[in-house]
């Protein structure tokens, strides 16, 4: 199974002189139960494109074959609701959408929303709070009295609370102190493993991309430039250029070694595998 | 010469807990020194403490020979420049040239010399053959060295940078830091820049190290990525050569190189030495 977009393509103010075409017709098939990244320049289309997954845009041209939904430009789709159940979007800066008078009451809005009763919503919210490391000391704060961090794990509970089956994050980790940010990419590998649940980062973090995603999506453009294995993107040096990104330090060092002379594998991709192996020819 | 002095600040958002919690520290006139630390460590109110933004519960901060109180605010706020995160919210002008233009307008600079000032920093920040563009046409890099150059042309001694470059996306951070790093080697602008940053912390002189409202460690780069350890133990991380030392010390192997095609060479060395 995969999330499919068909010819999709978003015009934002459609008919309007100053209509603007964010994505450009495009044909992606991204792969179910797997961490895939989408990167690309700013104004590259990338957050026009993953707002489709969860009906919040609808296309202006093409189609969407979500789970088992099959969004058509200009055709009215039904059961839209349980859909953004299933799939959930985390907005950038996502802490300035809290806006209950607790912690626990922010993180049930969303079930309750979907039509769960109070006391199933809260014990929904609890599991969801449990899993991005928030105890119970939390639940009865404001969200107003947390941390920039601890506000993002509360936005991101609310959405993990209606247990979604693909969740869609725009730059979870912008803002985050350095612990903060790895946390946050060990709970998506986290839900991932434990619930096979589809994952799609929308970010600018490169080395994170290398560390953490398999598969990787670049915009330009409004188009798919590349869709593929990470790895195998960040290896290319002709399509960094392209697509102006810059190399992974992991990489840049790798290189320098191969240049040298050590033979590195291709599953050497922390700087302790690398280490481990290298050390391992030096000292012989 | 000490152009910031800070002495036992205290300061407190709630009255309750202390988020600036007994610091002390100078920084010298014309040195780049990045703030570091956790989420809430208290860096961002430090700068804000140093701005006047915010009131200290006890303690004094001296900045370019001026005690920061009511008298000197005004006049210490003319020498500082602040540059913020979001390069959206702080633009202002309908033009390039209308935003760097809008400080001196409001300090009723003459036209002439407006100008000139335009000219002169807008080319610093390698934007003056786009002074007439709109901002929707700029990236957010291009955006935040439109801010720089509109702090500049205030002609402030010392320009303080709230995580200026996170919210950029990775050519934009880059071409940013740079632009922090130039600035700082005539050494006519003093900088202080908030990052979480690991990286950008290399090119400053000094860093500061905040935790828990106190001054965890104060010193270059180099000293203080000596102690790895210790920065992850309050949630810091360390620079990505520091990361491959510290991995080939495990593995019993000293390096001596600071950049990863010296280090490269360093182990080719060694292997060939056996």
């Amino acid at each position: 199974m995969a999330i499919k977009f068909k010819s999709l393509s978003y015009v934002y103010d459609y008919g309007m002189p100053y209509a603007h075409k964010a994505v450009d017709s495009i044909d992606l098939a991204i792969r179910e139960g797997v961490i895939t990244a989408v990167i690309g320049e700013t104004g590259s289309g990338k957050s026009t494109m993953v707002e489709h997954l969860n009906a919040l845009l609808l296309p202006t041209e093409g189609e969407l074959e979500v789970l088992d939904y099959n969004i058509i430009a200009n055709e009215k789709t039904k059961g839209l609701k349980n859909l953004r159940k299933q799939v959930g979007l985390v907005f950038q800066f996502s802490e300035y959408q809290l806006f209950e008078e607790t912690v626990i009451k922010d993180v049930a809005f969303g079930p309750k929303n979907f039509g769960m009763s109070e006391e199933e919503a809260t014990k929904k919210a609890m599991m969801a709070l449990k899993l991005v490391g928030l105890d119970e000391s939390y639940y009865e704060l404001s969200p107003l009295e947390l941390s920039g961090g601890q506000k993002r794990r509360v936005a991101i509970a609310g959405i993990l609370a209606s247990e979604p089956k693909v969740i869609v994050l725009d730059e979870p980790t912008a803002g985050l102190d350095p612990r903060g940010a790895k946390d946050m990419i060990n709970l998506f590998v986290e839900l991932n493993k434990k619930f096979n649940t589809t994952v799609i980062i929308v970010s600018h973090d490169n080395e994170m991309v290398y560390n953490y995603c398999e598969d990787v999506v670049v915009m330009k453009k409004g188009k798919v430039g590349f869709h593929g294995k990470t790895v195998d993107l960040f290896w290319d040096n002709k399509m960094l250029e392209d697509f102006n990104l810059l190399e992974p330090q992991i990489v840049t060092f790798k290189k320098y070694l191969m240049e040298k002379g050590f033979e590195l594998k291709k599953e050497d991709r922390t700087i302790e595998a690398i280490a481990k192996r290298v050390a391992k020819e030096v000292n012989g | 010469m000490n152009i910031i002095s800070v002495k036992d600040a205290v300061f407190s958002y709630d009255g309750t807990r202390n988020h600036v919690d007994g610091v002390s520290f100078d920084i010298e006139a014309g040195s780049y020194t990045t703030i570091v630390g956790h989420n809430g460590s208290g860096k961002s109110t430090m700068a804000k403490l140093i701005d006047g933004l915010l009131e200290l519960k006890s303690g004094e901060i001296f900045v370019d020979g001026l005690k920061l109180d009511l008298e000197h605010l005004y006049e210490i706020r003319s020498r500082i420049g602040i540059v913020f995160q979001n390069p959206d919210n702080q633009f202002i002008g309908s033009t390039i040239r209308d935003d760097i233009a809008f400080g001196l307008e409001n300090h009723q600079v003459k036209s002439e010399e407006m100008d000139a000032l335009i000219e002169e920093y807008s080319r610093k920040v390698g934007l003056f053959d786009l002074l007439d563009k709109e901002p929707q046409n700029l990236s957010g890099g291009q955006k935040q060295r439109v801010a720089i150059a509109g702090a500049m042309a205030m002609r402030p001694k010392i320009i303080i940078f709230d995580e200026a470059t996170s919210m950029l996306d990775p050519k934009g951070k880059r071409d940013v830091k740079r632009l922090m790093a130039e600035l700082n080697d005539d050494n006519r602008f003093t900088i202080l820049s908030i990052t979480h940053d690991i990286e950008e912390v290399l090119q400053s002189d000094y860093c500061l190290v905040m935790n828990k409202g106190k001054v965890y460690m104060h010193d270059t780069p180099e000293e203080i990525f000596k102690h790895g350890a210790e920065l992850k133990k309050i949630g810091l991380d360390i620079p990505f050569i520091a990361q491959v030392k510290e991995e080939f010390r495990k593995q019993g192997i000293k390096l001596k190189k600071n950049d990863l095609e010296g280090v490269a060479e360093e182990l080719w060395q060694l292997n060939s030495n056996h």
